[in-house]
């Protein structure tokens, strides 16, 4: 019950955001000069910032950016994940202890900190276009050895089933055999593992804007409109300053209830 | 055949065993020792690898300053480019071992002065955050598992799902706002992940058919969850103490950048604003070296306990 609530409010938060530019009333970038740090009226649900931008069209259009990109660079770092077990389960030996040696290497490094490392190094004169594809695309690339782990793990116990001998000893090739039997069967695990990274990243997203390390503006994405509640003390007085905040609460609340988060492993 | 020595026995069995025994431990903490030195080097090769590679490496922003002239700019271009990813490593290696960390190009100080300055701040800001989210983590799955009641495990599961939606730097924020330490604020981010691995452990842990016997044979609740359920957990709560320190190097940098405290994940955060690639090299290793050393500390100690070495 609770899991099909939270896929169905999932759902209508992932429409709202793809159809932003519909519903949002004003685009993400016009100033209103006049207005600017207004409180909500009819005209501006949700006020409008210092530069007298409309934060609802903000929040639509950042959430459309957060909530695409973060998925995607899920996508790219689960493929890696799922390339990498499956060759160090089928082919063994070094290039399995090469394989698990890497994945070390990167869970001994709090990704966290590598990524902003990277990101840091950006040119000062990066476009707001390019910041959010290196941002996302560096989620992406580093964020796959945890999901590695795990599905090298899975990888290693399907090949001692008994479907995989009966394939091997009907002569399938080490390639077929990844390809036509071991990938669809680790299915369930990746799509597992894509459930756990995704919002993940959507978090890393937002912690790295909180640092001013995120999407360059003017572009919006739920992480750097986050960056308006570093003055906390505004909150009390102006609540509708939260909005972004709740809205990617519910949205990750959602993500877990979705997947049934109590299935966290070691 | 080999001759088992009766339990107990007097005579040459039980030194024969220990030798064995301190033998294999021994070379386990070889194996572990050799595998922290490979990562350490690894982690250099990536950084430089990283650091060379970042669409940014080489701009300097120096190159900013309109009074240079082009000869200037050429040559801090120039000197930005002009080593190789294994030349970077190779010096970096032989510089650490000379005890030279460089010096740092945003703020003008050694880096190995400007890290020992901020480590203690760091370290404390790291224990005190550690130690609080495992003792509440300990104490609230403890609890939650003597009780039995599914309505507070429910809750106490919402809560920290909810506490593991809010971003780190939000958290930083608040504790902030509270005017709280940032070992608070630490501990807060730590407590629903650590949480929840601890309540998992413990969850496992409790339905292992011995404890079924022990509760029927009329075994107390007290009894069963502390001596039945978390003393088995032991060795899994071991290896979760390397991966808590992970967690906690990784939360170090927002909390100290937004919680204005002038601790080391400042100090990288400062490197990653302004480009400062010696400071965020020597970041890269020192972390990669934490790391794993907690990661061999907690493993060895679980190899300890279960006997396994």
């Amino acid at each position: 019950m609770m899991q099909t609530a939270a896929r169905w409010t999932l759902l209508a938060i992932f429409l709202a955001m793809l159809g932003a530019s519909a519903i949002a009333p004003w685009p993400y970038d016009r100033q209103f000069r006049e207005e600017t740090a207004a409180a909500p009226s009819a005209r501006h649900p949700l006020g409008t910032d210092a530069l007298g931008r409309d934060r609802l069209s903000r929040l639509l259009y950042g959430g459309r950016i957060s909530i695409l990109l973060a998925p995607a660079a899920a996508l790219v770092s689960v493929s890696i994940a799922i390339l990498m077990a499956c060759g160090a389960a089928l082919l063994g030996g070094w290039w399995e202890r090469v394989a698990s040696a890497l994945i070390d290497l990167f869970l001994s490094l709090p990704w966290l900190f590598l990524l902003l490392a990277v990101r840091g190094l950006l040119p000062l004169n990066t476009s707001p276009g390019v910041s959010l594809g290196v941002t996302f695309a560096l989620l992406g690339l580093l964020g796959w050895a945890g999901p590695a782990r795990v599905m090298m793990a899975a990888a290693k116990r399907q090949l001692e089933s008994d479907y995989i001998l009966m394939a091997r000893a009907s002569g399938c090739g080490t390639w077929r055999l990844a390809a036509a039997h071991l990938a669809p069967n680790l299915a369930p695990v990746t799509l597992a593992q894509f459930w756990t990274t995704a919002p993940a990243f959507l978090l890393s997203e937002a912690n790295l804007a909180l640092l001013g390390l995120g999407i360059a503006e003017p572009l919006p994405s739920w992480g750097s409109l986050l960056r308006e509640l570093s003055n906390v003390t505004l909150v009390p007085q102006q609540p509708w300053l939260a909005a972004p905040l709740v809205l990617l609460v519910i949205t990750l609340g959602c993500c877990q209830l979705a997947r049934a988060a109590d299935e966290y492993s070691l | 055949m080999t001759e088992i020595p009766a339990r107990g026995a007097a005579g040459g069995s039980q030194p024969v065993r220990s030798n064995t025994r301190s033998g294999k431990l021994a070379a386990a903490a070889a194996r572990r020792l050799s595998a922290l030195l490979l990562t350490v080097v690894a982690s250099v090769v990536l950084g430089a690898a990283l650091v060379r590679l970042a669409p940014g490496f080489g701009m300097d922003e120096r190159q900013m300053d309109l009074r240079l002239n082009e000869e200037s700019l050429a040559a801090m271009r120039a000197q930005g480019q002009s080593t190789g990813i294994l030349t970077a490593c190779r010096d970096y290696l032989s510089g650490l071992a000379r005890g030279d960390w460089g010096v740092s190009v945003a703020l003008g100080r050694p880096v190995r002065e400007l890290m020992a300055d901020r480590a203690g701040l760091t370290v404390r800001n790291l224990a005190g955050g550690l130690v609080l989210a495992w003792a509440l983590s300990l104490a609230v799955g403890f609890a939650l598992a003597v009780a039995r009641r599914r309505a507070w495990d429910t809750s106490v599961t919402l809560l920290t799902g909810g506490l593991l939606c809010i971003p780190t730097g939000i958290v930083a924020l608040v504790f902030l706002y509270f005017a709280a330490p940032s070992a608070w604020a630490l501990a807060a981010v730590l407590f629903p992940r650590i949480f929840r691995y601890v309540r998992n452990i413990l969850q496992d842990s409790a339905r292992r058919p011995h404890v079924l016997a022990a509760r029927a044979r009329g075994c107390g609740r007290l009894a069963l969850v502390w001596r039945h359920v978390s003393v088995p957990s032991l060795p899994e709560l071991f290896a979760l103490v390397g991966v808590s320190l992970s967690m906690a190097v990784g939360a170090i940098i927002p909390v100290e950048a937004l919680c204005d405290s002038p601790g080391v994940g400042q100090l990288v955060w400062q490197s990653a604003m302004g480009r400062d690639l010696p400071v965020l090299m020597h970041a890269t290793v020192l972390v990669a070296v934490v790391t794993c050393a907690a990661n061999l500390f907690s493993d060895t100690a679980r190899a300890l306990v279960t006997r396994e070495v």
